[in-house]
């Protein structure tokens, strides 16, 4: 691995801004949006939050991911005039599902280079809908057909055609790999992912812009089961690839995402908490085959990358987000990156640490179950996360020991991760 | 590497019943399936080989909502494959329990167990399944 170069200048979070994650067709916040709107929605209440105007930006960075159901390319120059950038650079960049935290990598970059100050990074997917021809109506998007065209991240020439399937892949295996290494039965496992999602619905519903707007108890109820393990293990929680059940597994859902990015020198001109990106990393990989389900290079290498740019090690993570569309990747990421003890990471679940009020918080938006994965989004709404921790804004969920250093975790499929390290200033 | 298609050449190799990897000439690497790099470290110096058949299943499961290209196949095993020579391979796996959780769970005791190749046409497409021994 080339040796780190740091950036000749750095690089600050001043503004951010996130919109409800749900259905356009249906969620209220979001109801009847196209996607430049919902785009719009976000990176206004970035520039807002940063007391910014359009005129005060120098470049742009839209990510996306599905093409397919937005009926859209060329991000820029459909958004630019919504945005109040017309005439301004900007691009289109995407690394699946870690896009929106990739941005910050690039906003870093671009601001290290000198050639541009001040950096509006936006995600942005509609995957639940397709327009029709008739704008701005649109129709549900078949999930059949949604996942074909979401599997054009994945290897067409050789994996897709070898039965490829996301669910054992990507759900099923390491939570087999974590149960063998360990000598946990798969009993045992089930009460872990139990846990986890106990925790991550319970932070959702902490969070008004989380897609799931109901704790597990009270879906348990509301489907006629008092005893939320009951209900865990009953018809309405069926393995979607043994031994991963349903609820273990992502809501896919329409979002945006911002944030605004400025010289780490300048940043106090537009907030009076501006969160340094003080480390970042990225890593590409073809397929889901590495050679240890629970070790992944292409998870390693940037966090390792990320926290020496940073400077850090991993005891001082004071907040953890990882991409958990899979909630095992919770146990697994967070072991590896080295926030919980390797082994052992399991037993925070069992002794619900990593909520909100807990000692080693994870995800406290819920997670892309409880949050819910908009893709292209998603990076962008886990740092407004923990932009949102670090500023001790998170009302109602926020972490007592206002966290210093974060660090956040995206996975793009498949595979692509960035890692990105943010410190407050005055921590 | 040759300038036509790698990947029709091992698309065509399968229905001779040859399974094409290639060996890296500078670290001595297998790769599979076959590119015009070497996955372990990037080099180009990459010559197709002839690879056995033979490998460890790691892992397995079975999903419950497949892609829709293999639909008709539903339920199927889908495992991670360690192959003799090196490379990792995520494919259909034959001879095992599907639907049966309990014999799934009691079978993991017993992984890693040996596999051997065996090409079979998948929705329209010869591919490389592994079959428990």
């Amino acid at each position: 691995m080339a040796g780190q170069v740091r950036l000749g200048r750095g690089a600050s979070i001043v503004g951010v801004g996130c919109t409800q994650f749900g259905n356009i067709l249906e969620t209220p916040g979001i109801k009847g949006l196209c996607t430049e709107e919902l785009a719009v929605k976000a990176a206004f209440e970035a520039l807002d939050d940063a007391g910014l105007e359009p005129k005060d930006i120098d470049a742009f960075f839209i990510g996306g991911v599905q093409m397919h159901t937005a009926h859209m390319f060329a991000h820029y120059s459909r958004m630019c005039d919504w945005l109040g950038l017309q005439r301004k650079p900007g691009i289109h960049f995407e690394t699946a599902c870690s896009t929106s935290n990739t941005g910050a990598g690039l906003a870093a970059m671009a601001i290290g280079s000198g050639r541009w100050e001040n950096i509006l990074v936006v995600g942005v997917d509609t995957i639940l809908s397709h327009p029709l021809d008739n704008p701005p109506e649109r129709e549900p998007q078949d999930a059949g057909d949604l996942w074909t065209t979401t599997d054009y991240g994945a290897d067409q020439q050789y994996a897709v055609p070898h039965g490829w399937d996301i669910a054992p892949g990507y759900g099923a295996l390491p939570t087999l790999a974590y149960a063998k290494r360990y000598g946990l039965s798969l009993a045992a496992m089930d009460e872990v992912m139990f846990n986890i999602n106990m925790a991550v619905r319970r932070q959702a519903v902490l969070e008004p812009k989380a897609f799931v707007k109901q704790d597990l108890p009270t879906l348990a109820q509301s489907l006629g089961y008092s005893d939320p393990w009951e209900f865990w293990n009953s018809q309405y929680n069926p393995y979607a690839a043994w031994p991963t059940r349903a609820l273990s597994c992502l809501n896919p859902c329409d979002g945006a995402s911002a944030y605004v990015v400025t010289p780490a020198d300048k940043a106090k001109q537009y907030t009076g908490k501006p969160i340094d990106i003080l480390g970042f990393d990225w890593a590409a990989f073809n397929g889901l085959a590495d050679k240890d389900p629970i070790n992944w290079d292409v998870d390693r290498l940037p966090f390792e990358g990320a926290y020496k740019m940073a400077g850090i090690t991993p005891d001082e993570i004071d907040y953890l987000s990882v991409h958990d569309c899979m909630q095992i990747y919770q146990l697994v990421l967070g072991e590896l990156c080295g926030y919980l003890e390797k082994g052992q990471g399991y037993k925070a679940f069992l002794e619900g640490r990593t909520g909100s009020d807990g000692d080693k918080p994870i995800c406290t938006h819920g997670g892309k179950h409880g949050k819910g994965h908009a893709f292209g989004a998603s990076g962008g709404s886990d740092i407004y996360e923990a932009v949102k921790q670090m500023r001790g804004e998170a009302e109602g969920r926020q972490i007592g020991k206002v966290p210093g250093i974060s660090v956040v975790h995206n996975a793009g499929y498949c595979m692509h991760t960035a890692v990105t390290v943010l410190g407050r200033r005055d921590s | 590497m040759c300038a036509d298609s790698i990947v029709r050449k091992f698309y065509d190799a399968l229905e001779e019943g040859t399974i094409l990897g290639t060996k890296c000439g500078e670290c001595g690497a297998y790769n599979f399936p076959p590119k015009t790099a070497c996955t372990e470290c990037g080099s180009r110096s990459v010559e197709f080989v002839e690879l056995s058949g033979k490998g460890e299943l790691q892992f397995y499961s079975s999903g419950n909502l497949p892609p829709l290209r293999f639909a008709e196949y539903a339920p199927y095993a889908y495992g991670l494959v360690k192959m003799e020579e090196g490379p990792m391979w995520l494919t259909m796996i034959k001879g095992v329990e599907v639907r049966d959780t309990d014999r799934m769970t009691e079978f993991l005791a017993e992984l890693p167990c040996a596999v051997s190749a065996k090409i079979e046409e998948v929705a329209g497409t010869k591919i490389v399944t592994f079959e428990v021994a």
